[in-house]
């Protein structure tokens, strides 16, 4: 044994983690790290600023003659309805691959022959992809907004109702993220998962009106009409705490179902 | 050439087919298995394993394609779950501690992928942070050693998207023995990589023998000879033979002769000793070759010379017990089973 090994035995210090947590901190370096030490973090910004800044400016130019308090409301509730239904959308499509791609290219099974629980696997890219999409697709759009309103628009948004709206676009970002990943747990295939996520937003464009309301609300479709009535302070004809709270629900769900799912995959 | 002289291997199967224990073989086990057995589907991929393996020991695990190799290895570091029977790694259960297991084993897939973002530096420091919380500074030493160790020093900032298949089979040698572990399970460790590199490759793991136990699978029969102390032959989920390399190649009661001059009296009193089992020859250019199996090894030490050069018209130009190359017992055996 050489001086330097001898030395590195003293300042390595083997991992502590039990439980599911085994591996959760190195899983989340490596998540984080794929977000933002990569171009992935810039060209999502960019996707969601063209996309959410540059329809609702254009709507902000383009008054028509609208009143001030009119105008204002339609560009906050053309950014979160089109928020609500575009990263849905997006985030299916980026995050299909996620475990799949990870199955199929054998990194998974790499990673599970290490000290890592399949929890750890599972929840790292929960919140990394959580936080990168929440950043770049709410968070950075929204002070754009923000500031682009306030330069442009004859009256302020109300940014304590903005910021309960943001909110509950989180739900929606989590929601997909979650729907995503636990369909990857389930799912060999790309196709299934990019089917399913994507049907059931396009179900939501198309039939919301025809379906029963109790069908209705217990599906994020309703997350944008909910984060636009808080935006600009006009309750909706609906409950809206009823699809938040059943949309949390059912992120906790998927999420433990996906959990389950890849505890019992075999590699 | 006699009737019947064809030169063949006779290996004692009886003797290697389901051995489990040598002295010493069973108190100090790293890996040890019982009755262990994988289904998928209607298809058994591995049938009631029972294997045993020492500290500090390489033990060769050996079989064709498809006998169930990976998916053993797989079964004991927890990347898979038996459908019946029982494994334990230092003693800890494969299927509820797993992570405990994972904790002190390096584990080299067949085909290993990795992050293709990542460069080989990247990689192993990856894979470290799995195992130490230490400094930045100790993990680098650690990773520069490691990268040393398998020849890829040069090639540490490349993006591993590049790798040739021998480079990333050396960049998987390197994570998997990067938290120095107590035992190595490698799936095929020397099979993409040139003879300069399987050289090095076995060199690495009799260099690794002090610290580590090493679990191996591997098609390359030479290699297995060289470095195993131990060998495991599996067919069709089946175990065929579990014995010390030693053993396994031990030729038993056989001897091989090379004679000069007539042989054939020499041969007739052999045929007459109450000793003697079986005597074939074949003859060629250095003289003739005769294989005599005896039933009792100590009469054959003793006798079996004296026995021969009582003919003058005889000279002896070589004598020994048979020693079995590897290919020979592991064809037998394979065959021998399928037959």
């Amino acid at each position: 044994m050489t001086a330097a090994t001898r030395t590195d035995s003293v300042e390595l210090i083997p991992a502590t983690s039990h439980g599911w947590t085994i591996g959760l901190a190195n899983l989340l370096r490596k998540e984080f790290g794929q977000w933002w030490t990569t171009k992935l973090w810039w060209i999502q910004t960019l996707i969601w600023l063209i996309i959410l800044n540059g329809v609702t400016t254009v709507i902000m130019l383009d008054s028509s003659g609208m009143a001030p308090e009119e105008l204002v409301n339609e560009a906050v509730q053309t950014f979160f309805l089109v928020g609500a239904t575009a990263i849905g959308i997006g985030i299916v499509l980026t995050l299909q691959g996620a475990i799949v791609g990870e199955r199929e290219l054998g990194t998974a099974a790499w990673v599970m022959s290490k000290p890592a629980s399949r929890t750890s696997f599972v929840v790292s890219k929960l919140i990394a992809h959580f936080t990168g999409f929440a950043a770049t697709a709410i968070v950075i759009p929204s002070a754009v907004f923000l500031v682009t309103a306030a330069m442009i628009l004859p009256q302020p948004v109300q940014y304590g109702p903005f910021a309960t709206a943001m909110a509950v676009m989180g739900l929606d970002v989590l929601f997909f993220v979650t729907l995503t990943l636990a369909l990857g747990c389930l799912f060999k295939g790309r196709g299934p998962i990019a089917g399913i996520g994507i049907g059931l937003i396009l179900v939501g464009q198309f039939f919301k009106g025809m379906l029963p309301e109790p069908v209705v609300l217990a599906t994020p479709w309703l997350l944008g009409d909910v984060a636009a009535s808080f935006a600009i302070q006009q309750p909706p004809e609906f409950n809206r705490l009823v699809p938040v709270i059943v949309v949390a629900m059912e992120v906790l769900l998927l999420g433990l179902v996906g959990i389950w799912r890849f505890n019992r995959e075999e590699f | 050439m006699e009737s019947g002289a064809t030169e063949s291997a006779i290996i004692d199967i009886e003797a290697v087919a389901g051995t489990t224990s040598s002295p010493g073989y069973r108190a100090q086990d790293v890996i040890s298995a019982t009755g262990l057995t994988k289904k998928f589907g209607p298809i058994e991929a591995l049938s009631g394993l029972d294997l045993s393996v020492p500290h500090n020991s390489i033990v060769g695990f050996l079989g064709p394609n498809g006998a169930g190799k990976t998916t053993a290895l797989k079964l004991l570091i927890g990347l898979s779950r038996p459908t019946s029977g029982h494994a334990t790694v230092f003693g800890l259960d494969a299927v509820r501690e797993s992570n405990a297991i994972r904790a002190r084993v390096g584990y080299l897939a067949q085909d290993p992928r990795f992050y293709t973002h990542l460069t080989a530096r990247e990689t192993l420091e990856f894979t470290a942070r799995f195992f130490f919380l230490g400094s930045k500074a100790a993990i680098r030493r650690r990773i520069d050693e490691t990268l040393e160790l398998v020849g890829l020093a040069d090639k540490a900032d490349r993006p591993t998207k590049g790798f040739s298949g021998g480079e990333r089979q050396r960049l998987g040698i390197a994570q998997a023995q990067v938290n120095h572990p107590d035992l190595l399970v490698l799936d095929e460790p020397a099979a993409a990589l040139d003879p300069l590199g399987r050289r090095d490759v076995l060199t690495v793991m009799e260099r690794l023998r002090e610290h580590t136990t090493i679990f191996y699978s591997t098609h390359i029969l030479d290699d297995v000879q060289r470095v195993s102390d131990h060998v495991v032959i599996l067919n069709r989920g089946r175990k065929v033979a579990d014995a010390p390399t030693s053993q396994l190649l031990d030729g038993g009661c056989t001897y091989d002769l090379t004679v000069r001059g007539d042989a054939g009296s020499a041969k007739a009193r052999l045929r007459g000793q109450p000793w003697v089992s079986e005597v074939s020859s074949t003859v060629n250019d250095g003289g003739e070759h005769i294989t005599v199996t005896v039933t009792d090894q100590e009469a054959g030490d003793a006798l079996l010379l004296r026995t021969i050069l009582q003919d003058d018209s005889v000279a002896v130009t070589k004598f020994g017990r048979k020693h079995h190359n590897l290919e020979e017992v592991f064809l037998q055996l394979v065959e021998g089973q399928q037959a």
